[in-house]
């Protein structure tokens, strides 16, 4: 289907379809249609025809980096905090989990394997915010904000109380708090949303 | 007191102005690269025509989109009275205040 989609793409001269795909998930519902469409015009009419198909794809990919930081700006405040600390935990997750690769300390594949699990929970967030998934699954999220606020409240009990104070794991146990009560804030609002939603649409 | 206005601002209510009827996100882009004579991105004239909007400058609406777009629509932008009155107190600030130098500017001794 996809290969479909890139020869179709292809022969009528359109943008990638993954960059397009992208750019209608990063920008607000009321400017997809009419944005992606004027650049789809502007790719078919102008750039591609005077710069082949290269040099257009650049161009769009251009055009797709300067209309991202649309995904932080737009209506919900709420929505802009979830996914700017989803993206720092789920760095934080990965980092850690390649450290641990390098290092090879005792446990390393257990911890690395913790460290990814951690690194999930945000990547579900940003492709739940995102990709507005269902309700199923940000039941998960429910469960997985709670979990990172336990793991984040043992690892900072666990470097208060231990003999040889780390302060990248304090760093560490407050930015999973902080995802996980965000998260915990920004479901329990979504959620009120779409209860006030379900109400108003069977009156 | 006059409507404060950024360079930019100012260049997308004048291609505004200028376009028309025509004025849709593609023309306006177009007129800014002509007019300020370089590359313009996407992301910096939404972000200000949105701007512009919320801040009731400009108003938009949708019409029918052609066949290349795939049949998105197009979103046509207009001057709202508001955004033309602070247009033209932008312009008179400007005048008033370049009238007051003689130009070609030169430096002080």
């Amino acid at each position: 289907m996809a290969r479909k989609d890139r020869t179709m793409s292809n022969q009528m001269g359109m943008p990638p379809r993954w960059a397009e795909f992208v750019l209608e998930h990063i920008l607000p519902e009321g400017d997809r249609q009419s944005v992606t469409g004027d650049l789809r015009e502007e790719y078919a009419e102008t750039m591609l025809p005077r710069n082949g198909r290269l040099k257009a794809d650049l161009w769009y990919l251009r055009q797709l980096l300067s209309l991202s930081p649309r995904a932080f700006s737009g209506q919900s405040s709420s929505r802009a905090a979830v996914l700017l600390v989803s993206f720092f935990t789920f760095a934080c997750g990965c980092w850690l989990a390649l450290m641990e690769c390098v290092l090879r300390h005792p446990h390393y594949v257990a911890r690395a394997g913790m460290d990814i699990t951690i690194a999930l929970v945000p990547l579900t967030t940003i492709a739940v915010v995102c990709l507005h998934l269902s309700v199923r699954a940000e039941r998960w999220l429910w469960a997985g904000a709670v979990g990172l606020i336990a793991v984040a409240v043992r690892a900072f009990l666990h470097d208060v109380h231990s003999s040889h104070f780390e302060g990248f794991v304090l760093l560490i146990s407050l930015t999973l708090a902080v995802q996980g009560i965000f998260m915990l804030l920004f479901l329990g609002r979504a959620g009120r949303r779409q209860l006030r939603h379900g109400t108003a649409g069977s009156k | 007191m006059a409507e404060l206005l950024g360079g930019f601002e100012q260049a997308v209510l004048v291609a505004v102005l200028r376009l028309g009827p025509d004025a849709y996100g593609r023309t306006i882009l177009h007129d800014l690269q002509k007019s300020l004579k370089r590359t313009v991105s996407a992301g910096a004239t939404y972000t200000t025509l949105d701007r512009l909007e919320n801040r009731g400058l400009l108003r938009s609406k949708l019409a029918e989109g052609t066949p290349i777009r795939g049949g998105r629509p197009r979103r046509y932008y207009a001057l709202t009275a508001h955004g033309v009155r602070a247009l033209n107190e932008a312009h008179e600030t400007l005048s008033a205040m370049w009238s007051s130098i003689q130009w070609p500017a030169k430096i002080a001794r």
